[in-house]
C-alpha cells in the first residue's frame, strides 16, 4: 500500500494532486526549484526537497534528483502530474528498479503509445479507426507520391516522434509533396533525433474529442465519457466541455468502445485519454492516447462524479475499479477555462509577474484549481497556466451562463490575464449554438479580441480614476513629509540619542 | 488641480471641479461628470453615474505615472503627463532617440538570441532580437529600417519588463 506520496511536478495539477492524497489520508512530499520556494505546492506538502536550478532541465526535469528525493524522505511512490517526466518510459522503469510506485501506466504503454507509428500499426491491428494514411514511416519519394494518388490532398505530414506541431507540413497541392516531405524530415531530425516521417488524410473543419480512460491492473478497462477541446489556438486548448454538442447518443457509445478497445492493445492500466479528431459527418479516428492525468481531466470528475487521482492511486496500489461501465452515467454539463498569464490585446504575450490581487469566483457550481495567491510572482521559467475554472450546470446553457458569472466574477491584477478573451468567446453566438471545430478562434479572432463598444465615457471614467490615484498619492506623500534618507549619516543619529538620552 | 493625461493616442485635459467627501466634479475635455466615487478594494474604484454602476480596477505600471486602468470590457494604457514627464520624456528623446526606435522588452524573460551587431544595417520587419518567457519565445523586430547604434543586453541575460534593450537610428 502506498504510504507517502512525491509529486514530481509544480502548479496548479501538485496542488490538486496534494488535495486527493489529503483526503486519502496520505502524506505528500513536493520538490522544488529555486524559483518556487514560495510557491504553494511547497507550502501545501507536508514535506519538501530542494532540487536545484530554476530552469526545468536542470530540475523537474532530473531524474537522478526526483529519485533521490523520494528515497531521502521514504516516500514509496512517485505521481508525475502532467508535462514533466509523466510520459518519459525511462522514468517509469527507473521507478521500477529502484521499488518505488509509478503512478500511471506501464512503461510498455507509455513507449507503444508515445511513438506515433508504432501506435497506428497497434490501433489498426485493434480494429480502431485511424485517419487514413500510412501505416508505417515512408521510405522512398515515390511511396510518398503514390500514396498521396491513392488518398487525395489535402494531406498531413507528420514525424514519428512528433509533438507540438514540430515536423508537421499541410500539403494542399500534389506539386508541393517532395518540398515538405523533404522540410518534414530535417524538422524532426533537428527537434527529436530521428527523421521517420509518415502520411495522414487532412481533416477539414474537425473537431477534437477525447476520451477518458481508466483501467486497473486486473484487465478492467473503462471508458468516462467524451471531452470536446475543439477551442484552441496554436494547438493549445483553451476551453474543454463535456458532453459534446456534436456527438449523438450512438455515435458517443460506438467512439467509448473504440476507446476501450485502444487502451486494452497496450494492456493499458492507470488513467489515459484516447484523442480522436472527428469531421462534421461524425467520421471519427484515432489521433494519439496521453498516458497521463489530463490538464483537463476536472470536467470529467464533476460529469461523471469520480476522483480520478484517487483512482489512479487505488489502481498503483493494486485495487479494482469499484465500478463498471454500466454505472457511469454523465450528469448535467461541464465547461473548463484555461486562465493563462498572457496579454490577449498584444498577440497572446506571455506576462509573468507578481499576482498584487486576486479574487477568485465562487458560488454554486464553481471549481478553482489553481496556485497563485496574492503577492506571489509567477516565474517566467515554467507554464503560463496560472488556473483553471471549472463550472458545472444542470444543461449547457446553464454551465454556460455560470461560466460568464464566473468569470466575471475572477479579478487578477498584477499580470495580463485571458480572462477577459475567454469571456468573450462565451458571448460568442457559435460558441453559444455548439457549432465550432478547431478553427473556431482563427474564424472569430477578430471578434474575440475587440474590445466592446463604449462610448467615451468609459475613457473618460479611465482618466479620471487615473487622475485620482495620481492625486490620492500625492496627498499620501505629502502628508508623511520628508522620509528619513537612507544615506543619514550614523554619526549623525548616534549623535541625536545620545542628546536624548542626555535630557 | 488640472492635469494631463495620455490615454491610448488621445491626451485629454482632467480637472477636479469640486470634492466633498465621495461626490467629486470633473471636467474632463470640456464634459462634466458629477460622480461617487469609492475605493471599494485596493485598486477598485466602485463609481456611480447618472444612477449607472461602473467598477473600474487601476493597476500601478512598471513606471512611475503609468497605469493600466480596466473596466468591465475595456483595458486602457494611461500615463500621467506632468511637468516632470514632460522632462523625461525629452531627456529619453535625447538619449535614446525617437521611442519608435527603441526595441523595449514588454515582459520580464530572458534574452535567447540577438541576431544583429552593432553598426549593422537592418530592415523594417527584421527580427533584432529574441525574448524567452514561459516556454514562449517572442521575436521582436525592428519598425523601420535603420542602424543598430546600442545593444544593451547579450545573449542570456534577464531582462525586466520595459527595459531598453536595443537602439536603431
Amino acid at each position: 500500500m502506498i504510504r507517502k506520496v512525491l509529486v514530481a511536478n509544480r502548479g496548479e495539477i501538485a496542488v490538486r494532486v496534494m488535495r486527493s492524497c489529503r483526503e486519502l489520508g496520505i502524506p505528500t512530499v513536493a520538490v522544488y526549484s529555486e524559483a518556487d520556494r514560495k510557491a504553494m505546492h511547497v507550502r501545501y506538502a507536508d514535506e519538501a526537497v530542494f532540487i536545484g536550478p530554476s530552469p526545468s532541465q536542470e530540475s523537474y526535469l532530473v531524474i537522478d534528483k526526483i529519485i533521490a528525493a523520494a528515497k531521502q524522505t521514504g516516500a514509496d511512490a512517485i505521481h508525475p502530474g502532467y508535462g514533466f517526466l509523466s510520459e518519459n518510459a525511462g522514468f517509469a522503469q527507473r521507478c521500477a528498479d529502484e521499488g518505488i510506485i509509478f503512478i500511471g501506466p506501464s512503461p510498455y504503454a507509455i513507449n507503444t503509445m508515445g511513438d506515433k507509428i508504432t501506435a497506428r500499426k497497434t490501433m489498426i491491428a485493434a480494429g480502431v479507426p485511424v485517419v487514413p494514411g500510412t501505416e508505417s514511416a515512408i521510405t522512398s519519394d515515390e511511396e510518398a507520391l503514390a500514396i498521396i494518388e491513392r488518398i487525395g490532398v489535402p494531406v498531413m505530414i507528420k514525424a514519428s516522434a512528433g509533438g507540438g506541431g514540430k515536423g508537421m507540413r499541410l500539403v494542399k497541392d500534389p506539386k508541393d509533396v517532395l518540398s515538405s516531405l523533404r522540410a518534414a524530415r530535417s524538422e524532426a531530425r533537428a527537434a527529436f533525433g530521428d527523421d521517420a516521417v509518415y502520411i495522414e488524410k487532412y481533416i477539414n473543419s474537425p473537431h477534437h474529442i477525447e476520451y477518458q480512460i481508466l483501467g486497473d491492473q486486473h484487465g478492467n478497462i473503462v471508458h468516462l465519457f467524451e471531452r470536446e477541446c475543439s477551442v484552441q489556438r496554436r494547438h493549445q486548448k483553451v476551453v474543454e466541455e463535456t458532453p459534446s454538442p456534436l456527438l449523438t447518443p450512438e455515435v458517443r457509445a460506438e467512439m467509448g468502445r473504440h476507446a476501450v478497445a485502444a487502451a486494452a492493445a497496450v494492456n493499458y492500466y492507470g488513467a489515459g485519454t484516447i484523442e480522436f479528431i472527428v469531421d462534421e459527418q461524425l467520421n471519427y479516428y484515432f489521433l494519439e492516447m496521453n498516458t497521463r492525468l489530463q490538464v483537463e481531466h476536472p470536467i470529467t470528475e464533476r460529469v461523471v462524479g469520480v476522483d480520478l487521482v484517487k483512482q489512479q492511486i487505488n489502481i498503483a496500489n493494486g485495487g479494482k475499479l469499484p465500478f463498471r461501465q454500466d454505472d457511469l452515467v454523465q450528469r448535467g454539463h461541464a465547461i473548463e477555462c484555461r486562465i493563462y498569464a498572457e496579454d490577449p490585446d498584444r498577440n497572446f504575450m506571455p506576462s509573468p509577474g507578481v499576482i498584487r490581487h486576486i479574487t477568485e469566483p465562487l458560488g454554486l457550481g464553481v471549481r478553482h484549481d489553481g496556485y497563485v495567491y496574492e503577492g506571489y510572482e509567477i516565474p517566467m521559467y515554467y507554464d503560463p497556466m496560472i488556473s483553471k475554472l471549472v463550472v458545472w450546470g444542470s444543461d449547457r446553457d446553464d454551465a454556460i451562463r455560470r461560466m460568464r458569472r464566473a468569470l466575471y466574477e475572477y479579478k487578477i491584477t498584477g499580470v495580463k490575464t485571458s480572462i477577459k478573451f475567454l469571456e468573450r468567446i462565451m458571448e460568442n453566438k457559435a460558441f453559444a449554438e455548439g457549432s465550432y471545430n478547431t478553427h473556431f478562434i482563427e474564424e472569430h479572432l477578430e471578434e474575440l479580441t475587440t474590445s466592446r463598444e463604449c462610448d467615451r465615457t468609459c475613457e473618460d471614467l479611465a482618466v479620471i480614476t487615473a487622475f485620482l490615484d495620481h492625486t490620492n498619492r500625492l496627498a499620501a506623500a505629502s502628508v508623511k513629509g520628508p522620509e528619513a534618507s537612507p544615506k543619514d549619516s550614523p554619526w549623525k543619529s548616534f549623535g541625536r540619542r545620545n542628546s536624548i538620552n542626555r535630557l | 488641480m488640472a492635469l494631463e493625461v495620455r490615454i491610448g493616442k488621445r491626451l485629454a485635459k482632467v480637472q477636479l471641479l469640486n470634492r466633498e467627501g465621495d461626490r467629486m466634479k470633473f471636467e474632463v475635455d470640456g464634459r462634466t461628470y458629477d460622480l461617487d466615487m469609492v475605493e471599494v478594494e485596493p485598486g477598485i474604484w466602485s463609481i456611480l453615474y447618472r444612477g449607472k454602476s461602473f467598477n473600474l480596477e487601476i493597476i500601478p505600471g512598471s513606471k512611475p505615472k503609468n497605469y493600466t486602468v480596466n473596466t468591465l470590457f475595456q483595458s486602457y494604457e494611461a500615463d500621467i503627463v506632468d511637468a516632470e514627464a514632460k522632462y523625461m520624456e525629452a531627456r529619453d528623446k535625447a538619449a535614446f532617440g525617437e521611442a519608435s526606435n527603441r526595441i523595449l522588452s514588454p515582459m520580464p524573460g530572458k534574452v535567447v538570441r540577438i541576431p544583429v551587431a552593432i553598426g549593422q544595417e537592418v530592415k523594417a520587419g527584421e527580427t533584432v532580437i529574441i525574448v524567452s518567457a514561459m516556454k514562449m519565445e517572442s521575436e521582436f523586430k525592428a519598425a523601420a529600417d535603420g542602424v543598430v547604434r546600442e545593444i544593451f543586453v547579450k545573449e542570456g541575460d534577464t531582462v525586466d519588463g520595459n527595459q531598453v534593450l536595443i537602439v536603431i537610428e
